[in-house]
C-alpha cells in the first residue's frame, strides 16, 4: 500500500463490535508466532480501543519464565511499535502475564486453572477464557485433551480454543483430529483458523457477491467459461525447510488458502449472514468439488520444483540448494491443477489453481472469465474480442477490475478491451488491519464466521486425496517438473490450460 | 426488546437488615454457585415522565423505568396539551415538568429495577443497585432485595449468579439511604454508575453515587446544556471514565463524515474547510456542540471567539485553522415535525472547503427522517457536491448500555475527552 495522509475523521471509528472481558491464554508464549503476529496484534487491538479494561493475556509454554521475563521479551520484539506508543504499551503490559505449563503434564494444567482463576479476580476477566494453541500441530489434539480434562473447556459460552494451521495432514488424520477436538468441546468453541480469511479482500469476494444484485445472475455455467485461482510468492522457502520438506505447496497453500478462495467464489449464497448459514454453503460446494480427473489424477494436476535463477547480479538457488533441504527433495514449491464443482451452478466450468514459490510476481487474485459473446459483430483490435473477464484483486494492489469492449476511437466499427477498477487504496486509501488483528478479535468475540468447520477442512482434504495418495504411492505419475526461479512455473503448467484451449492471465 | 424479571420475587427487607441479609444469602441460600465476578450496576432512574404519565392516565402501568415505545408515542402526542413547541423532544426533562402540573391521581405498582433487559442481563451483572425516587417527596424508605441466577445456558458450567437490591422512597429519604449502598459496591469489580435522568437533579446524588473510580454514563441531550457540559468535562478532566450516550449516539454521524473522505482523493479538502453549518432539532445544542467539537479537535482549529445568533438558540463561532486561516461555524435549531426521543438530534450537517487549486467541496450529510433542504440552498452550483443521507441508529439506551457493560473502558474515551471541553467552550455562556 502506498502511505498517504491518513483520514483524521477515521481514527477511533473502527470499534463497532465490543470485546467481553477476557483472558487470553497463548500457549507456546515463547514461539516465534507468538511475539511476531499474535501479541502485536493484541496491542493493536488494544490501542484501537477494542479491548476492555478487564483483559489479560497469560502466556505459556515450558521454558520457566515470570511475567516481567514474558513482558520484556515481548517489549523487545515489539520495540518499533512501543517507540511511537510507549504509555500504551505501559499500560497493555501490566495485562501480560506468563506460567510455564508443559501442556503434556496434567498437573501444570491444574495449575493453570488455579492461576486463570486468580487472573478472573485480578482483572476481572469474568471466567470468559480463548486458549489459543499456538504450538507444534502434534499437540493440538493432546493439547484439547489436556484442557479438557482440566476442565477448562467446561463452559460452552466462556471458553473457546484456537487452533494454528495445519489442521491434519491429509483426510484421515483430519477426521481422526476432529474427532479428538469434538470429544473435548463442543464445535461452536472450536475455531481453525486460515490466515487468508482474516484478508479484507477475501472477505469482500462475499460482498462483492452477496450485497450487490448486478453479479449474482451471471455467476454461473451460463455465462462463465474459466475460473482461475492464483497465489504466487516470490520468495523461497526462507527459513521453513524444516517444515515445508514435509509439507509442499499442494498441503501449505493449497488444501488451506486457495481452497478457502475457491469456496467463497463458488459457493450459493447463504440465507443470512450468520457463522453457519456461510460455513453450510462453503462446507457444500467443497463436499460437491471434485478433481477434474479423479481417476487419473496425474492428468489434472501439475507439480513443480524451482531451480535456480534469478540474475547474475542476483543469482537465486534452486530448492534443492536451500539450507535443510534434501538434496534429493521432490517436495513441491508449485502446484497447478484442474477441478471441477459438481452443481446446477457450475457443471462443466473448470476451476485452475494454481500457486507457487519462487515466481516473478507476489499476487493473490481471482479470474472468472465470461463465455464469448455469440455472435461478433465487430472486427476486434487483437482479432477475435476478448472474453470479459472479472478479477478480484486479493493482494497486493487490493481491489477488482472488470474487462470489457468498447468501440476503439475512429471512423471503423472496431472494437478493443478496457478495463474498469476499484481500487482499495483509491476508494478507502488505508492500510486494513493485518489479518490477525481481525481473526483475534473475531475469536474473542466468539464469531466463527471466518474460521473453517470440521466438515469444511475434511471436505478439503477429502478433495485432494486421490494427489496425497497419488504422491505417496506412485510419485513418478506425478513428478514435480524443475522451473527456473522468478518464472511462471514448468511448462506442463501451461499445457494443462492449453489442451482445453485457454491460458493462465499474466498478471 | 424483551425484558427478564428478575427470577425470585423481591424480598422487602428492612433498610438496616440488607446488607446482613445478603451476607446470609450468599453463604447459606446460595451455596454452591458462585458470585459473578462481572462488575456493579448502580442505577439513579427516578422516571419521571413514566411516572407522571401513569399518574395522569396516558399510559398504563406498572412503571417499569425502561425506554418504553408506548411512553415516546404518548409523549409525542402530550406536548402540544402542555403548551410545548412541536419539536419537545419525548424525554425532553421540561416535558415531565409539564406533564406534572396536569391533574390525575392514578396509582400503579412499581416494579422499576427489577426489570433486567436481556442485552444486559447476559453479562451477568453481579450485583444491580437501583434507586427509584417517587413523586411523593415525602415517601418513606423502601428497600428491596432478590438474587438472581441466570438460567444456564446450555453447557454452562455453574451458574454464576447476582443479585438486585432496590431503594426507593422520596427524595429525602433516598438521601438518607445513601450510606447503605457504599458496603454494597465491591471494590475488587468495576462498578458502573449510570444516570438515566436529567444532569439538572441534585448534583449531591450524582457527588454521592459516582466518586472515582466508579465508570459514570450520563446522558448530555438531558438537562441544561452548560450544565450539561459542566459535568461532562469535570469528570473527564477529574480523570474518571465518563460514557456520554448523548456523544455515542453521533456514531453514525461520525461514520459517515468519515466515510466521505475515506477517498484519498479528497482528503486534502480537510485542510481546507472554511465553513460548518450543524442544524439541530429543538433548542439543545449539546449533540450538535459535540460533533462540532470533534471535528474541529480531529482537524487541528483553534476557537477564536463564539456568540449567539441572531436568530434564537442559534450559535455562531470562528476558528482559527493551522495554516491561520478562518472557519465560520454556525449552528442553527430547526423546528421538526416528529422529533427524535432526545433532545438535540442533529438534522444536517453542511462542510463547505476551499482547496487552493481546485473546484470547491461542498459536503451535505442530512438525517434518514428529516430533510437538510435549507442546508441546501445557496450559492453551491460551482462547487463539488458531495450528499449523503445518515442512516438511523435503531439502538435504544439499554443496548447502548449492555455496549458498555460487554466490555468497558476504565478510561474516557480520547475523542470524547478531547471534544468536551472545546464543546463546553463553543457554548456561549
Ligand atoms: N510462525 C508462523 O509464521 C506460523 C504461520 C502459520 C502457522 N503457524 C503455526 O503456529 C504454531 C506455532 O508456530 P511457531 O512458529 O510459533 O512455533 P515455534 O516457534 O516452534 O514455537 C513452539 C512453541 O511451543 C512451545 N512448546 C513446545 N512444547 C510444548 C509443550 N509440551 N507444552 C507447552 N508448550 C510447548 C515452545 O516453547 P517451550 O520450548 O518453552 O515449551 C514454543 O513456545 C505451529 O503450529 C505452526 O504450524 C506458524
Amino acid at each position: 500500500m502506498t502511505t498517504l495522509l491518513t483520514n483524521p475523521l477515521r481514527v477511533g471509528l473502527r470499534q463497532e463490535r465490543v470485546i467481553t472481558p477476557q483472558c487470553i491464554v497463548i500457549f507456546g508464549a515463547s514461539g516465534d508466532l507468538t511475539h511476531r503476529k499474535l501479541v502485536p496484534a493484541l496491542f493493536e487491538l488494544f490501542r484501537q480501543r477494542r479491548l476492555p479494561s478487564e483483559f489479560a493475556v497469560l502466556g505459556c509454554a515450558r521454558r520457566p519464565w515470570s511475567d516481567e521475563e514474558f513482558r520484556s521479551k515481548m517489549g523487545e520484539a515489539l520495540a518499533n511499535e512501543i517507540a511511537d506508543h510507549p504509555s500504551a504499551w505501559e499500560q497493555f503490559s501490566q495485562g501480560l502475564f506468563y506460567e510455564p505449563v508443559d501442556l503434556q503434564q496434567a498437573d501444570h494444567l491444574v495449575r493453570l486453572g488455579q492461576r486463570l482463576e486468580g487472573i478472573d479476580r485480578l482483572r476481572a476477566t469474568r471466567g470468559n477464557r480463548t486458549f489459543y494453541l499456538s504450538v507444534s500441530p502434534e499437540f493440538y489434539g493432546s493439547g484439547c485433551r489436556a484442557l479438557a480434562a482440566a476442565g477448562l473447556l467446561a463452559d460452552a459460552e466462556r471458553s473457546r480454543v484456537v487452533i494454528e494451521k495445519p489442521f491434519g495432514r491429509d483426510y484421515g488424520s483430519a477426521q481422526q483430529l476432529n474427532k479428538v477436538v469434538q470429544a473435548c468441546a463442543k464445535e461452536s468453541q472450536v475455531f481453525r483458523i486460515d490466515h487468508y480469511l482474516g484478508k479484507e479482500t477475501v472477505q469482500n469476494i462475499l460482498v462483492m457477491r452477496f450485497a450487490n444484485t448486478i453479479f449474482e445472475p451471471i455467476w454461473n455455467r451460463n455465462y462463465i467459461a474459466n475460473v482461475q485461482i492464483t497465489a504466487a510468492e516470490t520468495v523461497g522457502v526462507e527459513d521453513r525447510a524444516g517444515y515445508y520438506e514435509s509439507s509442499g505447496a499442494l498441503r501449505d497453500m493449497v488444501q488451506n488458502h486457495l481452497t478457502q478462495i475457491l469456496a467463497l467464489t463458488a459457493m450459493e449464497p447463504p440465507g443470512r449472514f450468520d457463522a453457519e448459514a456461510i460455513r453450510n454453503e462453503k462446507a457444500k460446494v467443497l463436499q460437491a468439488a471434485r478433481l477434474a480427473n479423479e481417476d487419473e489424477p496425474w492428468k489434472c494436476c501439475v507439480r513443480g520444483q524451482y531451480s535456480s535463477g534469478g540474475s547474475r547480479a542476483r543469482p537465486l538457488s534452486g530448492y534443492r540448494q536451500e539450507p535443510g533441504v534434501n538434496a534429493n527433495s521432490t517436495t513441491e514449491t508449485y502446484v497447478a491443477m484442474k477441478l471441477f464443482i459438481n452443481n446446477w451452478r457450475w457443471q462443466g466450468v473448470p476451476f485452475y489453481l494454481r500457486t507457487g514459490k519462487r515466481l516473478p510476481k507476489r499476487l493473490s487474485e481471482v479470474v472468472l472469465t465470461f463465455r464469448q459473446a455469440p455472435v461478433h459483430l465487430f472486427d476486434a483490435a487483437g482479432g477475435a474480442p476478448t472474453p470479459n473477464q472479472l478479477i478480484l484483486r486479493i493482494q497486493p494492489d487490493e481491489g477488482a477490475e472488470i474487462k470489457f469492449e468498447v468501440k476503439a476511437p475512429g471512423s471503423g466499427m472496431r472494437s478493443r478491451p478496457v478495463d474498469m477498477g476499484f481500487s482499495y487504496d483509491d476508494s478507502f486509501g488505508e492500510p486494513s488491519d493485518e489479518g490477525y488483528v481481525r481473526l483475534l478479535a473475531d475469536a474473542m468475540l466468539g464469531d466463527p464466521t471466518l474460521y473453517t468447520r470440521s466438515d469444511e477442512v475434511e471436505a478439503a482434504w477429502r478433495l485432494y486425496t486421490p494427489l496425497l495418495e497419488l504422491i505417496e504411492e506412485s510419485p513418478w505419475q506425478l513428478p514435480v517438473h524443475p522451473y527456473e526461479a522468478r518464472t511462471w512455473g514448468p511448462a506442463a503448467a501451461d499445457s494443462l490450460l492449453g489442451d482445453d484451449g485457454l491460458g493462465w492471465r499474466r498478471p | 426488546m424483551s425484558t427478564q424479571l428478575t427470577l425470585q420475587a423481591p424480598l422487602d427487607v428492612p433498610p438496616a437488615e440488607v446488607y446482613p441479609y445478603l451476607d446470609r444469602l450468599w453463604n447459606h441460600g446460595l451455596e454452591g454457585t458462585t458470585g459473578a465476578a462481572t462488575f456493579t450496576l448502580l442505577i439513579w432512574e427516578p422516571s419521571w415522565l413514566e411516572q407522571q404519565m401513569v399518574r395522569i392516565g396516558r399510559i398504563e402501568g406498572p412503571i417499569r423505568g425502561l425506554e418504553r415505545d408506548d411512553l415516546i408515542e404518548a409523549a409525542r402526542l402530550i406536548t402540544a396539551d402542555c403548551d410545548l413547541p412541536f419539536s419537545t423532544a419525548p424525554m425532553d426533562p421540561r416535558l415531565a415538568w409539564k406533564v406534572g402540573q396536569l391533574e390525575g391521581q392514578l396509582e400503579a405498582q412499581d416494579l422499576r429495577g427489577q426489570f433486567i433487559p436481556n442485552a444486559i442481563s447476559v453479562h451477568t451483572p453481579r450485583r444491580l443497585i437501583t434507586l427509584v425516587p417517587t413523586l411523593d417527596a415525602s415517601q418513606s424508605l423502601e428497600t428491596m432485595v432478590a438474587a438472581y441466577c441466570p438460567l444456564p445456558d446450555e453447557g454452562g458450567a455453574g451458574a454464576a449468579c447476582g443479585d438486585a437490591i432496590v431503594l426507593r422512597g422520596g427524595m429525602e429519604a433516598l438521601r438518607q439511604g445513601l450510606p447503605l449502598i457504599q458496603p454494597l459496591i465491591d471494590e475488587a469489580l468495576p462498578c458502573w454508575v449510570w444516570w438515566n435522568s436529567s444532569l439538572d437533579e441534585p448534583p449531591e446524588m450524582l457527588e454521592a453515587l459516582a466518586p472515582l473510580p466508579r465508570r459514570l454514563v450520563i446522558d448530555t441531550s438531558l438537562g441544561q446544556p452548560a450544565r450539561c457540559l459542566d459535568v461532562l468535562v469535570e469528570r473527564i478532566e477529574a480523570g474518571q471514565a465518563v460514557n456520554d450516550l448523548n456523544w455515542l449516539r453521533l456514531r453514525s454521524w461520525r461514520e459517515s463524515l468519515a466515510m466521505v473522505f475515506d477517498p484519498p482523493s479528497r482528503r486534502d479538502a480537510l485542510a481546507h474547510v472554511v465553513q460548518l453549518d450543524i442544524d439541530v432539532e429543538g433548542d439543545h445544542p449539546v449533540k450538535g456542540l459535540l460533533l462540532t467539537a470533534w471535528m474541529a479537535d480531529r482537524l487541528g482549529w483553534h476557537l477564536i471567539d463564539s456568540s449567539p445568533a441572531e436568530e434564537p438558540g442559534g450559535i455562531n463561532a470562528e476558528f482559527q485553522r493551522t495554516d491561520g486561516t478562518t472557519v465560520r461555524f454556525r449552528q442553527m435549531p430547526v423546528p421538526v415535525g416528529l422529533p427524535k426521543a432526545h433532545p438535540g438530534a442533529i438534522v444536517g450537517l453542511r462542510l463547505i472547503c476551499e482547496p487552493a487549486d481546485r473546484p470547491a467541496l461542498c459536503v451535505i450529510l442530512c438525517s434518514e427522517s428529516g430533510g437538510c433542504m435549507r442546508l441546501e440552498s445557496g450559492g453551491m452550483a460551482a462547487m463539488e457536491l458531495v450528499e449523503e443521507v445518515v442512516p438511523l441508529p435503531e439502538e435504544n439506551e439499554e443496548m447502548e448500555m449492555a455496549r458498555l457493560l460487554g466490555g468497558g473502558h476504565d478510561t474516557t474515551n480520547p475523542l470524547l475527552a478531547s471534544a468536551a471541553p472545546l464543546a463546553a467552550t463553543i457554548l456561549p455562556r
